[in-house]
């Protein structure tokens, strides 16, 4: 690691601002963990714990950017303290929307409770464990400002993506099936659709770390498995019968 | 110290212009190019084996902490150690393909060509007309009116002229210090030097007077080599092309300014500017 600074309050400050990322993304795991367990325990209390624990993490990036701001004012930061000052601010903003996509999971589950179970329910928690892999992978590799660690996270959200476009046709097929599952599978395809972006803002974040080990932009072009926005949806002849 | 390395990755070690991997316009010629060049103050080496190049119409900045070797440096570019004994200097500086440190060479001529501004505003004790025309004399005899238009411009040039027009034959020892290094600075260029040394122009100036001094160097940078020594880190970010940061008479990192600023390539740089140097 990096030797010490000749101000000591300066690493103090740098310290703080390392800190309140772990704290965010700690607090985007559990907010995400807790979302799926709702969703798989059809429990309306835990959902709405999850909805009303959002704000906790908006306080946390407004107290981030704050630090930041002040950071970037009186301490003139260069060369890997800029770079970790930016990465940081960016980083909060996406464990900040992560957090969004796990509440509003949590608000469809409490609607999607008062509805009977249907069957391809079972197949969102699965997803929901990839996607909460990968937060606690990237942000793990920001804890150990490991860079080849959050590679590995950026190249294994093609999985959560090809999972969501399989999840798009089983839900289409579901209401195909029956239209008196179109409210319960609308409600499933918004959620895995918020759990998508959940893993591309882990990527976001995979390459905002890469950007603060090297000091150069990850240049690859990112694997995508999510085909389901080329999709052609259109019931078959005998559907349509 | 890792400057070949450093180097190899920016400026090529036969100084033609070439493109530089980051986002600024193809760069210009080289004006001034250093090679091993070795300092001695009696024993002492002082500058070891440095080379680098400087840019035509383009600022470099020299950062390192004090007795790195950055102010001999500049000292060496103009030979105004010469005027000191025991003090030596090994190695080729080439001013246009021309060797300024080779003994045949006529000093008054080099020095003509490289313009030097110190720390201290050293303006002499005369007007202010004067103190410009005085260098002027130096090495050209001009007609009165040519002089008068030669001065008015080096004056507006150095960004000075709108203050003193009115008081030309008052004493330029009565300028405030930040108006003392303009008169300097239009002192350096009105004897028109293709080169401009700037030893710390800016350190003993308020933040008002240091930025126009910035702002003069970001004007003058489009008619002169400029190489600028400072402490004040931000101001080299600010105001440079390119930076050479040094340390014990080593050149540790030479690179575009923006580079070394947002991700050097040598753990000492980054240590340095980032505030860690023990």
């Amino acid at each position: 690691m990096a030797a010490e600074h000749i101000i000591k309050s300066y690493d103090e400050e740098l310290g703080r601002l390392n800190k309140m990322i772990v704290e965010m993304g700690g607090l985007a795991e559990s907010q995400l963990a807790a979302a799926i367990e709702a969703v798989a325990k059809r429990d309306s209390e835990l959902a709405a714990q999850v909805v009303e624990g959002d704000a906790k993490v908006d306080d946390l990036e407004r107290e981030l950017d704050n630090l930041a701001i002040r950071l970037l004012a009186l301490r003139q930061p260069m060369a890997r303290d800029l770079r970790e000052i930016f990465a940081a601010l960016k980083i909060g903003s996406d464990l900040e929307r992560i957090c969004d996509y796990a509440a509003n999971v949590a608000k469809r589950s409490i609607a999607l409770a008062q509805t009977p179970p249907i069957q391809p329910v079972h197949a969102l928690p699965r997803m929901g464990t990839l996607a909460l892999t990968l937060v606690k992978d990237v942000i793990d590799a920001y804890v150990e400002k490991d860079a080849d660690k959050a590679l590995e996270v950026w190249r294994r959200d093609e999985e959560l993506d090809e999972m969501y476009s399989s999840l798009f046709r089983e839900f289409l097929t579901y209401m195909m099936e029956d239209p008196r599952n179109i409210g319960a599978c609308t409600h499933l395809l918004f959620m895995a659709k918020n759990i998508e972006r959940i893993g591309d803002h882990a990527t976001n974040i995979a390459e905002d770390l890469y950007y603060l080990v090297h000091g150069q932009p990850l240049t690859e072009v990112r694997p995508k498995g999510d085909k389901s926005s080329l999709e052609v949806v259109a019931p078959d002849r005998a559907g349509a019968r | 110290m890792n400057v070949s390395l450093a180097r190899s990755t920016t400026v090529p070690s036969d100084g033609a212009a070439q493109n530089g991997p980051g986002t600024m316009a193809a760069p210009l010629p080289v004006k001034v190019e250093i090679r091993h060049v070795n300092f001695y103050y009696g024993k002492f080496h002082a500058l070891k084996d440095v080379s680098l190049p400087l840019h035509d119409r383009r600022v470099t900045a020299f950062i390192g902490p004090s007795g790195c070797g950055k102010s001999t440096l500049l000292r060496i570019l103009n030979r105004i150690y010469e005027l000191y004994p025991g003090q030596t200097a090994s190695g080729e500086v080439l001013v246009d393909g021309q060797d300024i440190l080779s003994p045949g060479l006529d000093l008054n001529l080099v020095r003509a060509k490289i313009g030097m501004v110190f720390q201290k505003p050293t303006p002499f004790p005369m007007s202010i007309h004067d103190n410009i025309a005085f260098g002027i004399r130096l090495y050209e005899r001009l007609p009165k009116a040519e002089l008068d238009d030669r001065i008015e411009s080096a004056l507006r040039r150095a960004a000075l002229w709108d203050e003193v027009k009115d008081k030309l034959r008052q004493s330029g020892l009565g300028l405030s210090g930040g108006q003392q290094q303009r008169l300097c600075i239009a002192r350096a260029i009105a004897v028109r030097p293709e080169v401009l040394l700037l030893d710390e122009p800016a350190s003993a100036l308020d933040p008002i007077s240091t930025q126009r001094i910035e702002e003069l160097i970001a004007e003058l940078k489009s008619d002169y080599c400029i190489a600028i020594v400072t402490h004040n880190m931000q101001q080299a970010a600010r105001s440079s092309d390119y930076t050479a940061f040094m340390y014990l008479g080593e050149l540790v990192e030479f690179d575009e300014t923006e580079k070394i600023f947002t991700h050097p390539a040598v753990r000492r740089t980054e240590d340095y500017i980032t505030g860690r140097f023990g």
